[in-house]
């Protein structure tokens, strides 16, 4: 385990001292007036076509937190405040400017004047309280709510005039006013009597006709055809700006047309039939799409690091594996310590991921630039350290079957639970099988559906899974359900009463102080020391995280890469094309 | 002939009624919910409202006695996927798999008929020759290969759009307009759809013809010199085309099966994609509409060919007044 020398200490020492003046002196601001004005000039006018491989739920995004109705939400609503998804900053979005009090429980939010609904009608803040009210509200079951309650209660809001919004907080929240990066705000003209009469959690569905959803982002819902496509056209009343004065979004038209195949996908884009996939590419797309844009057919971009990895882990809840003798050797760390160092982290990108992936040892890949620790313990190939680390637990091949086990003879021998379908996740699961062998670790890939493998990874009746858990936000303060041992996405030994171990309930600890602490220093100490005890400790094994490559058709421009979702479109408003 | 159709009918919705019913236990049974959906950790009370609105934590009878007290009344439940009810979107949906499995059938038919009178009607050659190869090939290219190979052609090539029913083009387009983009976006899954089937008319066709062109009636007209054409299809043909309305109700049937994978690669929206996304989603209700759909595919293909088997053989007729 490495901690910080003294030498960086004393700069961040320095550096929280810095900013805890800074906030004391002017409140907590961290707006960016420019946000309004794009950063960079495109061409005006014509129509951009990207697929889509899954059609949203619902046009309201508080009651479904499926990836296309988050889509849909950013390219016809607006938050109060933006994360900008490339510099991992937060921007001021429909509030121009803010302050927050020095305790972080008060935020004083000034919203954009002269700002209009696509209808025409003036944005002020009896939407944002409209908006809070709904979500909040019982009946509405919204899936946004429990993100945005710091201190597990609902933000008080208040609007002391039209363009003035003040919330109270019950708790202070590490992300600050970044809470409400997830909120849409929804018009109140439209949709006050759903609310009123109890509909609200059915209304804007996808049979609402497009004329009655308003918004306040760059596009507007012009039509949606199930299963064929969602057709916007740009929405006269947004409110950015270009570099040159020129009204946003720069597109008069964005078409998202549904394949659902991703093989066809691919290949539509390089027929020219579509201008950009949503999602990333497969490993196994690489050269293919790197001889298409050698032809000239497509541009391919590379995102960088994705945040999240790929990971093996086994099931740890006593309570489900009763009468599983091998918990009791599971549940020791040198038992995972030892396959840790079995894996060869280079041959694993290498294979799994065709070269284009970086080793990792914990959760927070090095795509999530904000949180991202490179000092947690790591655990090199070293096969003579894993088997020593078995033997120290009494694990050792004592009949020569070339699988290690207890002196009472319980083998170390697993059946692996991994997604159908996915080439990556199989040639994962093989890696791992081939490389844990080496230590006497047997291990059998079993491929299932993914509603199957869910419902066993639930009620952990599976032995290990290997699979890619996807984290919400890149914040930690995001993903208390990870990190917490009450969190129902601790996903090794779920939704514990107390803590099961010791070091689970240091983290726990550890991640309550870092989720209401303000100070970002402090914040980001606390959270490399959590890193660092979850990596001593491998719950969950990580040995690679992808390079994320994205292709578009070479007449797109102002494409800039995201390792969140969406990855392409979450700066639409700036996309345009160079023909019609 | 009434009593005949009502049979039909009766037989019809018995069918719709089992399947439909089948189709829903088979995915309430089957390990994995429609809650899945919601990612691997969504949130428990999301998941436990999920479950309590489409009735997945009742027992699976109460459920399907719910579910079909509800039917009755033309209320087949909301979708998960779509988060409205399942009924427009299924009509919606199969009006496209009509659309493509009728034109699969026409191309089919013309083609495969063509082809097997041709072939059937001479006694060697090597254009009958080169015919039978390519139906032999066409017959062991499964639906998937065939669609995968047409889509890939027509990426390569830009002949015809590789997926989809409408180009994002047609937004603001006339409907005459986007009456010949839909049917140019019919090509490729029509084709992917018909060229099995056309090969297997062809070879029914050529066999069934091989043997009515050696009938003793047919050496009789040739001795009162009859001309070849109307030998072949004013004697022949009407003789020999018995098989192959026997099987048209099957086709059908097997169009819409077909369809699901044509569907799929090619994007093509209809009824065959919507069942394979519900059925991987476990989407319960959604996946009972959609075997509903298919039966009722099947039954009208087989009331479609019964009644042309009647038209074609007066004996046939005769049995069903009877």
């Amino acid at each position: 385990m490495s901690r910080p020398t003294p030498r960086i200490t004393g700069v961040l020492v320095t550096l929280s001292m810095l900013a805890l003046v800074f906030l004391f002196v002017r409140g907590c601001p961290s707006q960016d007036t420019n946000a309004g004005t794009a950063t960079t000039t495109g061409r005006r006018g014509g129509q951009l076509v990207a697929s889509a491989r899954g059609t949203p739920r619902t046009f309201n995004r508080l009651v479904a937190g499926d990836q296309p109705s988050d889509t849909f939400a950013m390219l016809t609503q607006g938050p109060l405040v933006r994360m900008n998804r490339a510099t991992f900053q937060l921007e001021p979005w429909l509030a121009e400017k803010w302050e927050s009090s020095p305790d972080g429980l008060t935020h004083t939010l000034h919203l954009r004047r002269g700002s209009l609904w696509s209808d025409g009608t003036p944005f002020t803040s009896a939407d944002v309280l409209f908006t809070l009210q709904a979500m909040y509200d019982p009946k509405v079951e919204s899936v946004v709510a429990s993100g945005v309650m710091p201190g597990g209660k609902p933000i008080q809001a208040t609007a002391p005039d039209a363009q003035t919004v003040v919330l109270a907080y019950a708790q202070p929240s590490g992300s600050g006013i970044g809470l409400l990066d997830a909120v849409p705000i929804l018009p109140k003209h439209k949709l006050e009597g759903a609310l009123k009469d109890g509909t609200f959690a059915k209304a804007w569905n996808t049979g609402t006709a497009p004329s009655e959803i308003v918004g306040m982002g760059p596009f507007v819902l012009r039509e949606f055809k199930p299963g064929e496509r969602l057709v916007f056209d740009r929405n006269p009343n947004y409110w950015r700006t270009a570099p040159d004065g020129q009204k946003l979004p720069y597109l008069d038209r964005l078409v998202l047309q549904f394949i659902p195949e991703q093989n066809a996908e691919l290949l539509a884009l390089q027929a020219g039939t579509t201008d950009l996939t949503q999602s990333e590419l497969r490993p196994d797309d690489y050269v293919p799409v790197r001889r298409a844009e050698e032809e000239g057919k497509l541009t391919l971009i590379e995102g960088g690091v994705g945040p999240d990895a790929d990971a093996l882990w086994f099931c740890l809840d006593p309570e489900q594996k009763k009468g599983d003798r091998r918990l009791a050797f599971v549940q020791k760390r040198e038992f995972r310590q030892a396959i840790s160092h079995a894996v060869d982290r280079e041959e694993f990108a290498h294979t799994v991921f065709l070269g284009e992936a970086v080793p990792i040892w914990g959760p927070i890949t090095p795509g999530n630039k904000p949180w991202f620790s490179p000092n947690v313990p790591r655990y090199p190939y070293d096969l003579a350290k894993a088997r020593d680390l078995l033997k120290s637990i009494g694990l050792e091949d004592r009949n020569g079957n070339g699988v290690v086990e207890t002196a009472d003879g319980v083998e170390a021998r697993f059946t692996v639970m991994t997604q159908r379908g996915i080439a990556y996740y199989e040639r994962g699961v093989s890696v791992i099988r081939e490389q844990a062998a080496k230590i006497g670790i047997a291990f059998e890939a079993a491929p299932m559906e993914y509603p199957s493998m869910i419902e066993r990874l639930l009620k952990c009746q599976y032995e290990a899974v290997y699979m890619r858990p996807y984290f919400s936000t890149l914040d930690p303060a995001g993903n208390l359900d990870f990190w917490l041992s009450s969190g129902s996405t601790h996903f090794w030994h779920m939704a514990q009463e107390t803590p099961a171990t010791e070091w689970e309930g240091r983290i726990d600890s550890i991640m309550r102080e870092q989720a209401t602490t303000v100070d970002a220093a402090r914040r980001r100490e606390l959270f490399n020391d959590a890193q660092r005890t979850l990596a001593e400790n491998v719950p969950v094994l990580y040995f690679a995280a992808p390079r994320l490559y994205f292709a578009h058709s070479r007449r797109t421009m102002g494409v800039v890469p995201s390792v969140m979702r969406p990855p392409l479109l979450w700066n639409a408003d700036s996309l345009s094309v160079s023909g019609p | 002939m009434a009593r005949f159709l009502i049979r039909r009918l009766t037989f019809a919705l018995v069918l719709l009624v089992c399947t439909s019913s089948a189709a829903l236990f088979l995915t309430r049974l089957a390990p994995g919910d429609v809650t899945s959906q919601l990612g691997a950790f969504a949130p428990r009370a999301e998941v436990e409202a999920a479950r309590t609105r489409f009735g997945l934590d009742r027992n699976p009878v109460v459920q399907w006695g719910q579910w079909i007290s509800r039917a009755v009344r033309l209320d087949f439940g909301d979708s998960f996927l779509y988060n409205r009810p399942v009924g427009p979107i299924v009509v919606e949906a199969a009006g496209k798999t009509a659309l493509l499995a009728a034109s699969a059938l026409v191309v089919s038919t013309l083609l495969g008929l063509g082809l097997g009178v041709f072939t059937g009607s001479r006694r060697a050659g090597w254009l009958s020759a080169c015919v039978r190869g390519a139906s032999v090939m066409f017959i062991s290219v499964p639906p998937l290969l065939m669609s995968l190979i047409l889509v890939f052609i027509a990426a390569r090539t830009r002949w015809l759009p590789t997926g989809g029913m409408l180009s994002a083009t047609t937004v603001d387009a006339s409907w005459t307009e986007s009456l010949a983009d839909v049917a140019w976006h019919l090509v490729l899954p029509t084709l992917a759809l018909a060229l099995p089937i056309a090969a297997a008319f062809e070879r029914l066709q050529s066999q069934s013809m091989s043997e009515a062109v050696r009938q003793p009636f047919l050496l009789a007209a040739i001795a009162r010199g009859v001309e070849r054409r109307e030998l072949v299809w004013r004697h022949a043909w009407p003789v020999s085309i018995r098989p192959i309305c026997g099987v048209y109700g099957l086709v059908i049937g097997s169009l819409l099966s077909g369809s699901f994978i044509v569907e799929y690669i090619t994007a093509w929206p209809g009824i065959g994609r919507l069942m394979y996304e519900a059925l991987r989603a476990r989407d319960i209700y959604l996946v009972s509409a959609c075997a509903a759909a298919g039966a009722g595919f099947l039954a009208f293909g087989t009331l479609l060919g019964d009644v042309l088997l009647a038209v074609a053989d007066p004996r046939v007729r005769e049995d069903i007044e009877a």
